[in-house]
């Protein structure tokens, strides 16, 4: 009967299609790959007992299951069988053994794999577990971007052990990206970029235009990008900047010292020098260039707004991380006469500085583009000020390669970390009208900011993963010694707990531990280099006698760390305080290769000599017993010491005391002059 | 006596199997009356209405896909769990991990294709060959309505990966429901279980996916084919000249 033959022979045909996906099943890779592992680990095992363990293997899918981590479980194990396993170790792949970080072999069932690498955990492929696929929707992260997942967990700016993601986030901040784009824990950011009330009085029209054009070109050190503006757009919104009214006690300020008279250029250098401005500043590229670079300074401002602004350049830009210093009204008058002499633009057309005549049309229309183009974003103190013009970042580091606009792009993978580095190199190359400006990264940084904006989630890990280091406290009083150390800009290069830059290498935390008030008086007053080998040097800002001893109890009183004692001797037999022992120690453990007592050393650490006049013996100790401790960098080997030979140790450093030319006798000549 | 024998005399068996082997008239009718499966179903069918040709089997593969989806959907069932975290995260377990999970989830999705589009050409053959005239025109209606339950079904069941097409299939149906005049916004937030696609709706289309609408179904879909047996079994082309 042909119906019924007909039924047989679907009936069967549709066994054999049902018998396909348990073949499938019985040759799925990992099975194979298991296999290998276990030939491989036989043949790599050096004993019986280490075999017996590959020899009884199981065929199975491995998993490592973290509820409390969002549930998350991850079967790359299942074919990376090594990653714990030291007979594995150089293994090929995928059966190598993890290489040893922070938290390998430790805490593989603490993280799993895709808490740092990313990728599908759940899947039991290859293709599908690395999301090799394009637009795949759980890619791994590329090895030039490893340092994202750390940054998932470490949400503080620095996180010491990885270096890429620290510096990204370092480099984000200092380009302003939070002054835009909106990111948790950055609400509070507002960008460094000066306010423009002074600016008609500042400088000249032709010499904004040469600014907006590219900043970069006028300044190296520049940080405000370059906007592509077209020759139009930039006359406009020059129009725009010198339409706005300098408040009148400034412009008066700026007035009154045009029309002093002339200063000596040859005791302006001489200042210029001694005054440590390469601290900060650079002169033709020499120097620490965290401020602008000085070279052709005559050129960009006018001499009675530079005047001014040295005086007190706080009223200015309330902002500025520029010190107050305390020049006499004619060291001001020589330090510009020295600008106008040699920190000129020779080349430069006369007319730089003239002031531009305002065009009120032109002037309204630079104003549009001034909103258009989100400046108020930057310059805050402005209309709608420090409010985020761009889009959000949150979550920026889980988009998927899918949801992106790539635009005109057509040249990039369609991957998300491609698409972050185009958007930073190249902001405006996706399509026309956008409005990002043009930063000058160069590769490294790009790969640094990839890596931290990678590491932006859109949901927070799980409490007991997010690791915040504590912040340390960093109180300045106010009053008097608050002013003073506003005046000073202390807090520019120094730290205070965990604020202040990061210029100086000396944090002042645990100062009043670390130094004697009377060393420190002088110091204030008449900074001498502690480190030879750094070229950033503490300012001489001519900080007056009660202002430096005013600071000095302040620092003796409120910066101490209780853990260090004040006689590190106190109660020790007379033994322990022997200088002979710490000579000998000193010799012994090589502390000449790094620092100078008397005429011979090392440059790398500061001199020793006058140990006595500087550092109190609680601080020698306790430094001594874990050079470290305050500061994670220090390059003074931990030795290791005994409680007694450290004390040896540090009577040997006590009995080291300056010669008598010490530096207070030059500080009150030079103030009485 | 052989082995046979000796168990067909058993009381057991004979209170199971209550007619006897031989192919016989009276045989062949007891192993339909007897039977609660086939009862509805003719003791004698005519070779011509099992020919491709006469109902092109329409009826008869919604019904195999339906028992195929029932089946699915029972081993389905144990691997998914209707909640936000855990719905898409199970549809990839059945992908990475369940042994024949793709093939189980598959068939189920092909099966669910199929029957929906059986069922709509079983209603145009019923109707191109007049079928709904009396006596079958309340079983018309039982159809319609078992059309019906069945798109409702593939709907519903449609959300349960919950996957972006899932969601936005979901927003973009109850959207459309919520253009019903006066009640519309209402038949979407009882839809929903709220006023955006959320795990209430998830709850809510799960219920409706496995309990509600497969037990309406099962009983409509019995009263269908008892409806068929009474109504004098399936009709075929209508003959020629009967009008």
């Amino acid at each position: 009967m042909p119906l019924r033959r007909l039924f047989a022979l679907s009936s069967l045909a549709f066994l054999a299609v049902l018998a396909v996906s348990p073949v499938k099943n019985a040759l799925r890779p990992y099975r194979s790959i298991q296999a290998q592992y276990k030939a491989l680990g036989l043949a790599r095992a050096t004993s019986m007992k280490a075999a017996s363990v590959y020899a009884d293997r199981q065929i199975a899918i491995q998993q490592i299951w973290i509820p409390k981590f969002d549930n998350r479980v991850d079967r790359c194990t299942t074919c990376h069988l090594g990653v714990s396993d030291t007979v594995m170790a150089g293994a090929p792949e995928p059966f190598r053994m993890h290489v040893a970080t922070y938290h390998t072999p430790g805490d593989f069932p603490r993280f799993g794999c895709t808490a740092c690498h990313a990728g599908e955990g759940l899947a039991t492929s290859k293709d599908d577990a690395h999301g090799t696929s394009p637009d795949s929707s759980a890619p791994m992260r590329p090895a030039a971007y490893m340092e994202s997942g750390c940054g998932r967990c470490h949400q503080s700016e620095t996180v010491d052990e990885a270096p890429t993601l620290s510096y990204g986030r370092a480099t984000m901040a200092k380009a302003g990206c939070y002054a835009c784009h909106a990111v948790r824990g950055h609400e509070d950011f507002r960008s460094d970029a000066p306010p423009f009330v002074s600016i008609a009085s500042k400088t000249g029209g032709a010499w904004v235009e040469q600014w907006l054009a590219d900043p970069k070109k006028v300044d190296p050190n520049a940080t405000m990008p370059n906007f592509q503006l077209s020759k139009d757009d930039i006359t406009e919104l020059a129009n725009y900047l010198f339409s706005l009214p300098v408040p009148p006690q400034l412009e008066q300020a700026v007035e009154q010292a045009s029309a002093e008279p002339a200063g000596n250029s040859a005791n302006g250098k001489v200042l210029f020098r001694e005054s440590m401005c390469i601290t900060c500043h650079t002169v033709d590229g020499k120097g620490n260039g965290s401020a602008p670079e000085l070279n052709h300074i005559a050129t960009r401002a006018t001499r009675g707004w530079l005047i001014a602004f040295i005086r007190n350049p706080h009223a200015f830009n309330p902002k500025t991380k520029m010190p107050q210093y305390s020049f006499s009204d004619q060291d001001v008058r020589d330090l510009v006469a020295y600008f106008e002499d040699e920190l000129r633009d020779f080349d430069a057309p006369k007319e730089i500085l003239d002031p531009l005549r305002v065009n009120q049309t032109l002037a309204d229309k630079g104003h549009e583009l001034f909103k258009n183009y989100g400046c108020f974003s930057c310059h805050v103190g402005t209309e709608r000020g420090g409010e985020r013009f761009g889009p959000d970042l949150d979550g920026i580091g889980d988009r998927r390669a899918s949801s992106l606009d790539f635009g005109k792009r057509t040249d990039l993978p369609h991957t998300l970390d491609a698409w972050l580095a185009a958007k930073i190199s190249a902001p405006r190359s996706f399509a026309d009208g956008l409005k990002m400006p043009k930063f000058s990264f160069d590769p490294e940084q790009r790969r640094a900011i990839v890596t931290a904006l990678l590491s932006m989630s859109s949901a927070p890990v799980p409490e007991p993963y997010r690791y915040i280091p504590p912040q340390q406290a960093s109180v300045v009083p106010a009053g008097q010694v608050g002013e003073i150390v506003d005046r000073y800009r202390c807090l520019s290069c120094h730290q205070f707990g965990s604020r202040g830059g990061d210029i100086s290498t000396a944090p002042l935390t645990f100062e009043g531990s670390k130094v004697n008030r009377d060393w420190l008086v002088s110091y204030l007053m008449l900074p001498t280099s502690i480190r030879p080998l750094l070229p950033e040097r503490m300012p001489i800002m001519k900080i007056s006698k009660p202002e430096a001893e005013k600071l000095a109890d302040a620092i003796e009183t409120f910066y101490v760390d209780p853990s260090i004692p004040e006689n590190p001797f106190a109660g020790r037999p007379a033994a322990d305080a022997d200088p002979k022992e710490g000579e000998r120690l000193y010799t012994t453990l090589g502390c000449r290769s790094c620092h100078i007592i008397g005429s011979s050393g090392g440059y790398y650490g500061p001199p020793l000599t006058d140990t006595h006049t500087r550092l109190k013996p609680g601080w020698v100790y306790s430094y001594l017993m874990n050079p470290q401790k305050w500061r994670a960098d220090i390059r003074c080997p931990n030795y290791g010491l005994t409680d007694t030979d450290a004390l040896r140790l540090t009577a040997y450093l006590e009995t080291l005391v300056a010669a008598p030319a010490a530096p207070t006798a030059t500080a009150e000549q030079r103030s009485a002059r | 006596m052989t082995t046979g024998e000796w168990i067909r005399g058993t009381s057991v068996y004979r209170s199971v199997i209550r007619h006897g082997l031989e192919d016989t008239n009276r045989n062949r009718s007891l192993i339909i009356f007897e039977n609660l499966f086939l009862h509805v179903h003719p003791v004698k069918v005519r070779e011509r209405s099992l020919r491709f040709t006469h109902t092109f089997w329409l009826g008869g593969i919604t019904l195999a896909s339906m028992l195929v989806l029932i089946a699915t959907g029972i081993l389905l069932m144990f691997y998914y769990h209707p909640s936000v975290p855990q719905a898409y995260r199970d549809m990839k377990e059945l992908q990475y991990v369940v042994d024949d999970g793709v093939f189980l989830r598959n068939l189920h999705r092909w099966a669910a294709h199929l029957m929906v589009f059986t069922a709509v050409l079983h209603m145009l053959r019923v109707f191109y060959h007049r079928a709904y005239r009396p006596p079958r025109q309340f079983n018309w209606v039982i159809g319609v309505v078992l059309l019906l339950v069945t798109l409702l079904l593939s709907y519903t069941g449609y959300l349960l990966p919950w996957d972006q097409l899932a969601f936005w299939g979901v927003s973009v149906g109850t959207n459309m429901a919520k253009q019903a005049p006066l009640i519309g916004e209402r038949i979407r937030f009882f839809l929903l279980g709220g006023n955006i696609v959320s795990e209430n709706a998830l709850l809510r289309f799960y219920v409706l996916h496995c309990v509600v609408l497969p037990v309406a179904l099962l009983l409509l879909v019995s009263i269908h084919i008892w409806r068929v047996r009474k109504d004098g079994g399936v009709q075929g082309p209508p003959e020629e000249g009967r009008q």
